[in-house]
C-alpha cells in the first residue's frame, strides 16, 4: 500500500509565524502549569527535530500539523504542485510508530478501492472482507480532489466515526486514525471541489505556499550535498501509538475559561450571519476550534487556552468550512479575508 | 436660395402671376389650334411636345379664377366683452412681468453676478483656469489615499483617536471603573483571581491613557505587547501578561495570598515603569 516515491523537497513558508510564547522572566515556580506537560513538550520537540532533518523552514506548518495530530483531527494540505505537501505528510507519518498507508486518488478510483471489498472464497463458499488501504493509523491521501464525489463520499463515515460499514458489518479503524490529505487548488486542471460534508470533517485546511529565497537556497544546498535521494530514510519514528494516546489525553484535560467557549461560539456563529458568506461554519467547526486551541496551548507549554490560540487557529479551522457569496468571490475576496473581518468584530474576552 | 425666394412674398406673387398668364396664353393657343376643320399641327420635336403638355396641365386642372366679388371677406368685429375678458387673462398680457424673488434668491443671484464679474477679469480667468486643475489634482490624491487606506494624520504626528471610548470589556466600561476601589474590594474578599484581572485592565487603561497602545475590542494581549515601544516596558508588560493569563485563563480560583502578592508586585513594578515612560507623541 505504501508507495514511496522520491520527491524534491520544497519547503513552504506561507503560514503566519507562530507568536512567541510568553516566557517567564521572574519566578516561574509560582505560575507553573498544573498539568505536567513535559512529556508532551519532549515528544513534540523530538518530532520537530525529525522533521527538521528534511524540511527547511516550515515551522508554522509543522506546528499546525502537530496540533492536529494532538487534537485527533484530519488535515487537508492545499498547494500548487511541488511545494512538498506530500513529503511533509509522509515525514510526519514516519515520525509516528503507527501503521501508515498511502492512497493516490485518481478520477477512476472506486469506493471499494479505498474501503475494501468482500471477496468470494470458493472453498468456504462465503465472502471474506478484504480491508482497503484506509485501514491504517495514518492515511496519506494524495491529490484527494482528483477523485469524483462518489469516491469522496466513501470517506464520510470513516473520517467522522473512525469506522466503516460494509455489508452490514462495522469495522473500526485502529487508534490513532488520522487522514492527511493533499490537494491542488481547484483552479488546477483535472480537480474537483470536495463536498462540503467532507471538508467539514477536516480539522484544518493548511495552505502550503512557496518557500522564501533563503529557504530555497537551503533546499538546494541540502540536495546538492547528496541529501535529496531518499530523505525518508533519515527520519525515524519517535512517538508510539500509546504515547500519542497519552498526549491526547493530556490535551483533552486542558483548561478553557467559560468566556473563551462563548468567544469560540460567537466567532463561529458570526460566520452564519455574515453577509459575505453563502454557507457558514457548523458546530463541528466550534469543536474543532476548541480542540485545536487546547492542543496548541499544550504545545506552547500552557495548560490553559488563551484567545491568542483561538485567533491563531481560526483561519485554518474556518477557511474550508465557509463559502463566499458569488458577489464576494467576484470582488476577489477569500475566506481568510472574511475570517479576519469576523475576528475584528468579536470582542476578546478578558 | 429657395428659402429666400419663398420668404419673399412679393417675388412669389410675381412668379405666380407670370405662370398664370403663361398658362392662359397656352390655353388660348390650344383652343385656336383645335378649331373645326383645321388639323392640329403638333411639334416635331418630342421634348418640345412634352414641355408644352407639362406647361398646359395646370391650366386644365386649375379651376377658373373666381371673381373678386365672390371671395371678398366680410369683416366680423370681435366681441368687445370677449376681448376684455381675454385681455384680463395673464396669458395675453405681453408685458415683461418680473418674477418675485425671495431674499435668498436675490442673494444667490447677486453672488453669481459678483462671481461672474470677478472671474471675467484677467486675474479671475487665470484663477479659474488653474484652480480647476488644482481641485482635480486634489480630488485625485484624495481618492488614491482613500484607496490605499493611508492614514494622513500620522504624517503630522497625531495618532487617530478611535476605539478608546468604544472599548469595554464584557460590558465593563474601562473609563467608568474605579479600579482602586474595585481591586481593594476583591482583595478584601480574597477573590484574588478577580483582583489580578482588574489590575491587568488597569494596566491596559493606563497604557492607553499614555497613548502607548490603542485599545480595540478585538485585540489580544500579544497585540498590545507588540504595540509597545522598545525599552523597559515590553519585558515588564510581558511578565504581567503572562501572570494575568495564567491566573485568569487558567481559572486559578485557588490563587493563594502569596501568589497574589507576587502578581501584585509585578503590577506595581510595571506601573512604576510606565509612570517613568514618556507619553506617546
Amino acid at each position: 500500500m505504501e508507495n514511496l516515491q522520491p520527491e524534491q523537497p520544497a519547503p513552504d513558508a506561507t503560514s503566519a509565524p507562530l507568536p512567541a510564547p510568553l516566557e517567564a522572566t521572574g519566578d516561574a515556580g509560582s505560575f507553573a502549569p498544573r498539568t505536567d506537560l513535559s512529556a508532551l513538550s519532549r515528544h513534540a520537540d523530538a518530532i520537530r527535530a525529525e522533521l527538521g532533518k528534511v524540511i527547511v523552514g516550515q515551522q508554522a506548518l509543522g506546528e499546525l500539523l502537530l496540533t492536529a495530530i494532538l487534537a485527533d483531527g484530519h488535515v487537508l494540505l492545499e498547494g500548487v504542485p511541488g511545494v512538498a505537501k506530500t513529503l511533509t505528510a509522509k515525514l510526519l507519518a514516519r515520525t509516528l510508530a503507527v501503521p501508515f498507508s498511502r492512497l493516490q486518488f485518481t478520477p477512476d478510483l472506486m469506493p471499494s478501492d479505498v474501503l475494501g471489498t468482500a471477496v468470494f472464497r470458493p472453498a468456504q463458499a462465503d465472502f471474506e472482507f478484504r480491508p482497503g488501504p484506509i485501514f491504517a493509523s495514518v492515511v496519506l491521501i494524495d491529490e484527494i480532489n482528483r477523485a469524483p464525489a462518489k469516491t469522496q463520499s466513501a470517506l464520510f463515515e470513516v473520517m467522522e466515526e473512525r469506522q466503516i460499514t460494509q455489508d452490514g458489518t462495522r469495522y473500526a479503524m485502529p487508534a490513532p486514525f488520522v487522514v492527511l490529505a493533499t490537494q491542488n487548488p481547484v483552479e488546477q486542471e483535472g480537480t474537483y471541489r470536495l463536498p462540503e460534508a467532507q471538508l467539514d470533517r477536516f480539522l484544518f485546511k493548511l495552505n502550503v505556499g512557496y518557500p522564501t529565497v533563503e529557504e530555497e537556497i537551503a533546499i538546494l544546498q541540502g540536495h546538492h550535498a547528496g541529501f535529496g535521494g531518499t530523505p525518508l530514510d533519515v527520519v525515524k519514528a519517535v512517538v508510539s501509538a500509546a504515547e500519542l494516546a497519552e498526549l491526547r489525553e493530556q490535551v483533552r484535560r486542558q483548561h478553557v475559561e467559560p468566556r473563551l467557549l462563548e468567544y469560540i461560539a460567537r466567532l463561529v456563529g458570526q460566520t452564519r450571519m455574515h453577509k459575505g458568506l453563502y454557507l457558514g461554519a457548523s458546530p463541528r467547526a466550534s469543536l474543532a476550534l476548541l480542540n485545536g486551541a487546547k492542543a496548541l496551548a499544550a504545545l506552547r507549554g500552557r495548560d490553559f487556552v488563551t484567545p491568542e490560540d483561538v485567533q491563531y487557529l481560526a483561519p485554518h479551522v474556518l477557511r474550508h468550512r465557509i463559502q463566499l457569496t458569488p458577489e464576494r468571490e467576484m470582488e476577489g475576496q477569500t475566506p481568510d479575508d472574511i475570517v479576519k473581518q469576523i475576528l475584528q468584530q468579536i470582542e476578546v474576552p478578558r | 436660395m429657395a428659402c429666400i425666394f419663398i420668404e419673399n412674398n412679393r417675388l412669389v406673387t410675381y412668379c405666380l402671376r407670370f405662370l398664370y398668364a403663361s398658362l392662359s396664353w397656352l390655353r388660348t393657343l390650344l383652343s385656336h389650334l383645335e378649331r373645326p376643320g383645321r388639323r392640329l399641327q403638333l411639334p416635331r420635336q418630342p421634348w418640345l411636345l412634352a414641355l408644352l403638355l407639362l406647361l398646359a396641365a395646370p391650366a386644365f386642372a386649375a379651376p377658373a379664377p373666381a371673381s373678386q366679388a365672390a371671395t371678398r371677406a366680410t369683416y366680423r368685429p370681435p366681441d368687445t366683452e370677449r376681448l376684455r375678458e381675454l385681455r384680463g387673462q395673464r396669458e395675453f398680457q405681453y408685458v415683461d412681468v418680473r418674477s418675485e424673488q425671495s431674499g435668498w434668491d436675490l442673494f444667490w443671484r447677486r453672488f453669481w453676478e459678483w462671481l461672474g464679474e470677478l472671474l471675467n477679469t484677467r486675474g479671475g480667468r487665470l484663477t479659474w483656469k488653474y484652480g480647476i486643475y488644482a481641485l482635480l489634482v486634489g480630488a485625485l490624491v484624495f481618492v488614491v489615499l482613500k484607496l490605499l487606506q493611508v492614514d494622513v494624520t500620522r504624517a503630522f504626528g497625531r495618532a487617530p483617536r478611535t476605539g478608546l471610548l468604544a472599548y469595554d470589556v464584557a460590558n465593563e466600561d474601562l473609563e467608568t471603573i474605579n479600579f482602586d476601589a474595585a481591586i481593594a474590594e476583591a482583595e478584601r474578599q480574597e477573590n484574588y483571581r478577580v483582583a489580578v484581572r482588574l489590575g491587568y485592565l488597569l494596566a491596559l487603561k493606563q497604557l492607553a491613557d499614555k497613548g502607548l497602545i490603542r485599545l480595540q475590542p478585538e485585540k489580544t494581549n500579544h497585540d498590545y505587547l507588540y504595540e509597545l515601544p522598545e525599552g523597559t516596558l515590553p519585558p515588564a508588560f510581558r511578565e504581567l501578561t503572562r501572570q494575568f493569563e495564567f491566573v485568569w485563563y487558567g481559572e486559578h480560583d485557588d490563587l493563594t495570598a502569596s501568589q497574589y502578592q507576587q502578581t501584585r508586585s509585578t503590577r506595581l513594578r510595571f506601573l512604576q515603569t510606565l509612570s517613568a515612560t514618556r507619553n506617546a507623541a
